[in-house]
């Protein structure tokens, strides 16, 4: 073997070319200089491996690995390098031997196999390494996927202001605790909590002191209440869910601490508050509950504890929740019942203790219900008062009275005057008094033949409006009676601004002449009673009379007028008119 | 339940990711069947594609080389993908070791498998960020802690901004980040031009784009050039990146196929 120098163009020209054949068939992280260097490099041994014997593939195999380690990477990389080996190699280096294209094959073949086997190796770890990547990727992602959700299943679940379980996780909890399954025969119970004038506190010193003094509470409860879900479910509302109970007892002793954790001063923000809190308990057995029923009845039980005063717990009591579910929809049947004709009225007489005589009559509702049968005032009343429905029922009885009343003149000279009741929503309604000129006018019954009756509390408002109306129906001839009067205010100073026409004695007073100890006492606040209405130029009925010896004790204390039993009992109208004529 | 706004993404790899087409027009195998899919059909619509990748990429290495030469130790390479070939800081830290590199992409396979590639590399470090909250790169604290913006960065924005829309405001995305430069810092910008092209290859090469998460935005020279303000220019402007002082006279030649325009320019003061 011999080479021609002088006639071949040489290595470097060999390598110039293959560098511009690579070229852009991958991207190569070099320049070109540093590109035809490394070629040149090769070229060398491309060029030894053709003329050292015997001849050594692995020469051939390190060139096309290092191909690949250089980046020369592609599969357009390989073809060209095969074609520029083939073609110019030999020629550009002059290389002279017996067997070179025998030779040049086996070198070819060398640097294709140590090539793909490069790339092989190479593209089986890019693929592993960029797995590898995506599998770390994903498992961040779902570990920040399973962050962020527990963060907002915990945003969901607690309310911001005090970091408790809200509504929708006590919901969830209490139902779980119900609905587990065998748990049948065991207890639950829940303490709904509400704080005391809370608003008091919002209004004079602010929402942020309130939401504090909140936040306050809420870490007491916490704290005080510790192994059970505390939770707020807004406003000032709180409930305690206590899973497991073993009666009544348990749930007392929660109450108690929770209570006891609220009634110590707080300080908020300079300003110390003392607080209190009503709660109401249900505890009952698991089986036949419903979530929903359950916390209704709490609220009610809270509403006992409110109305009892509060800074007390109340506990849930079924029989009494019975009774007022039945006369809370008692009342709601008024209006319809009103439309119906289902009530009417009867009327107890007033007597005259000095002669015996029929002065007047009080009208008394009474309700004819299709299933109850007939129902005095006080199984609707109050509720009816309470509601506001006594605003549309008192307006029927006080026209139906009118009505009747009229015509009881047609009978005879001395017709009695009609007593109706009138309750505090009537009397501060500013329609009152064109009401009850109307009613005159429609019905024609004279002023003085109509008896309105009053209750003090009715008084105990400061309002100048009432006075005003009263006044102005006195005027028109109207009688004006204090109904019940000595057992409520007393307050006397309203029976100089009132055109007050008559006092009806409270029946209490009255029971206590049937003994002669105590009645010794009555009959003195009764002697009392009329010698001040009298000195006021008031007459003076007493109420509940049902005996012979109480109305002779009357009418020696010198009392006007008697109602009760003795003298009658309520009676539809003609029954009374009987009398007279 | 609906997830709010701060719940992460899942990774699917079923969709083609920008930064893995990217590695396979460079002639690597970081990437799956879907990119290689997605780049394929880019590829028949432009057939440059692979081609503007490497000469994208090459751009990328002649400017770091540039500017580390010019003294500069410290890069912010924004949109940085997959770390295939050539990677700043392999170029930078060849020529001073002390250089520091904090790279920054959206893509979480990305950064997973660049994070993989720098461990051990206590001078370059990556950071999942969208180049869309400058802010957010700026006050990250891997990049606080890496860089010192009160000497010179180069701010490397190479084969990105083509995926923010006009509606992201790239002008105050470049404005923001050149606010937090000391001067003598560098913008290294390029990204798809229009310049000279075919509505036809246009309309196909976004089309083909869209079916990533990340749909593509060319602009023109004066448009690039307009995103250099505050920068004064190095020569020779905003050119077709083969044109940028490229090693040799021919690798210049038909230099628009490249179709990425490009430039580098310095913050004076």
């Amino acid at each position: 073997m011999a080479e021609s120098p002088g006639t071949t163009p040489g290595p470097g020209t060999f390598a110039r070319a293959w560098a511009k054949a690579v070229s852009g068939t991958s991207y190569l992280p070099m320049t070109q200089a540093q590109l035809e260097s490394l070629l040149d490099r090769l070229t060398g041994e491309l060029a030894g491996a053709l003329l050292t014997e015997p001849f050594d593939l692995r020469a051939g195999h390190r060139v096309g690995a290092e191909l690949v380690a250089a980046h020369i990477a592609s599969a357009e990389g390989l073809g060209r390098t095969v074609e520029v080996i083939q073609l110019r190699l030999v020629r550009d280096l002059g290389l002279v031997a017996e067997d070179v294209e025998d030779r040049m094959a086996r070198l070819l073949a060398a640097v294709a196999t140590g090539y793909a086997r490069a790339l092989r190796d190479r593209t089986l770890d890019e693929q592993e390494s960029i797995r590898r990547a995506a599998m770390r990727a994903r498992t961040q992602a779902e570990r920040a996927l399973r962050a962020s959700e527990a963060r907002f299943r915990h945003q969901a679940t607690h309310d911001p202001l005090t970091g408790l379980p809200n509504r929708t996780l006590f919901t969830e909890r209490l139902a779980a605790a119900i609905n587990e399954p065998g748990r049948g025969a065991q207890r639950v119970g829940v303490c709904f909590l509400d704080l005391d004038r809370f608003k008091v506190v919002n209004d004079t010193l602010g929402h942020q002191i309130g939401d504090l003094l909140l936040a306050t509470v809420a870490e007491r409860l916490s704290k005080a209440i510790g192994e059970h879900l505390v939770a707020r479910l807004g406003g000032d509302e709180f409930v305690i869910l206590v899973e497991r109970t073993a009666g009544t007892d348990d749930m007392v002793a929660v109450a108690e601490a929770a209570l006891a954790a609220v009634r110590t001063p707080a300080l908020v923000d300079g300003h110390e508050l003392q607080i209190s809190a009503s709660i109401g308990i249900v505890e009952r057995q698991v089986a036949g509950a419903n979530p929903t029923d359950l916390m209704r009845a709490a609220d009610s039980t809270l509403h006992w504890a409110k109305s009892a005063g509060g800074a007390r717990w109340a506990l849930y009591d079924a029989e009494r929740n019975q009774r007022e579910l039945a006369r809370y929809a008692l009342s709601a049947a008024i209006p319809a019942a009103l439309e119906r004709g289902e009530f009417y009225l009867d009327y107890q007489p007033l007597t005259s203790l000095r002669d015996g005589s029929l002065v007047g009559v009080e009208a008394l509702v009474r309700w004819r219900h299709p299933e109850l049968g007939v129902l005095r005032p006080d199984s609707f009343i109050g509720l009816a008062e309470e509601t506001g429905l006594i605003v549309q029922l008192g307006g029927w009885v006080l026209a139906e009275a009118c009505r009747e009343a009229e015509a009881w003149s047609a009978g005879g000279a001395a017709a009695p005057f009609v007593s109706v009741n009138l309750a505090v929503r009537q009397v501060h309604r500013p329609g009152l008094v064109q009401e009850v000129r109307t009613l005159l006018r429609q019905t024609g019954l004279p002023p003085e033949r109509l008896q309105l009756e009053i209750t003090e509390s009715t008084m105990m408002s400061t309002a100048k409006e009432p006075v005003r109306a009263l006044r102005v129906l006195a005027d028109l001839g109207v009688r004006i009676a204090i109904d019940d009067f000595g057992t409520g205010y007393s307050n006397l100073a309203y029976l100089r601004d009132l055109p007050v026409t008559e006092l009806k004695v409270a029946g209490e007073f009255v029971a206590g002449l049937r003994s002669s100890s105590v009645g010794r006492t009555d009959e003195r606040i009764l002697a009392s009673l009329v010698s001040l209405a009298h000195a006021l130029d008031l007459t003076v009925t007493a109420e509940g009379v049902e005996t012979a010896g109480q109305a002779e004790r009357l009418r020696a204390i010198g009392c006007d007028a008697a109602q009760g039993w003795h003298f009658g009992r309520p009676a539809p109208a003609d029954r009374i008119l009987a009398r007279i004529r | 339940m609906q997830r709010p706004d701060w719940a992460p993404d899942t990774i699917d790899i079923e969709r083609p990711s920008v930064a893995r087409m990217y590695d396979y027009y460079l002639g690597g195998s970081h990437n799956f069947a879907a990119d290689r899919a997605a780049a394929q059909a880019m590829v028949a619509a432009v057939p440059e594609a692979p081609l503007m990748a490497q000469a994208n990429r090459a751009f990328l290495r002649r400017a770091v080389h540039h500017l580390a030469e010019a003294g500069i130790r410290q890069f912010l390479d924004i949109g940085s993908g997959i770390p295939t070939v050539g990677n700043v800081h392999e170029i930078a830290q060849q020529l001073d070791p002390r250089s520091r590199v904090v790279y920054v992409d959206v893509d979480p396979v990305a950064v997973a498998h660049s994070r993989e590639i720098l461990a051990g590399n206590e001078r370059a470090t990556v950071v999942q960020e969208d180049l869309r909250h400058p802010e957010a790169i700026l006050a990250h604290p891997d990049v606080r802690k890496l860089l010192d913006l009160s000497q010179p960065v180069a701010v490397m924005v190479v084969a990105v901004l083509h995926f923010v829309s006009d509606d992201d405001r790239p002008a105050d995305l470049l404005r923001t980040l050149r606010d937090a430069l000391a001067p003598g810092s560098y913008l290294v910008l390029s990204q798809a031009s229009d310049d000279g092209r075919s509505e036809d290859e246009r309309a196909e090469a976004e089309r083909v784009y869209r079916r990533t998460d990340s749909p593509l935005w060319v602009r023109s020279r004066a448009e690039l050039t307009a995103l250099f303000d505050g920068f004064e220019l190095l020569d020779p402007g905003v050119v077709w990146v083969p044109q940028w002082r490229p090693d040799t006279p021919e690798s210049a030649e038909d230099a628009e196929r490249a179709v990425f325009m490009g430039g580098v320019g310095r913050l004076g003061g």
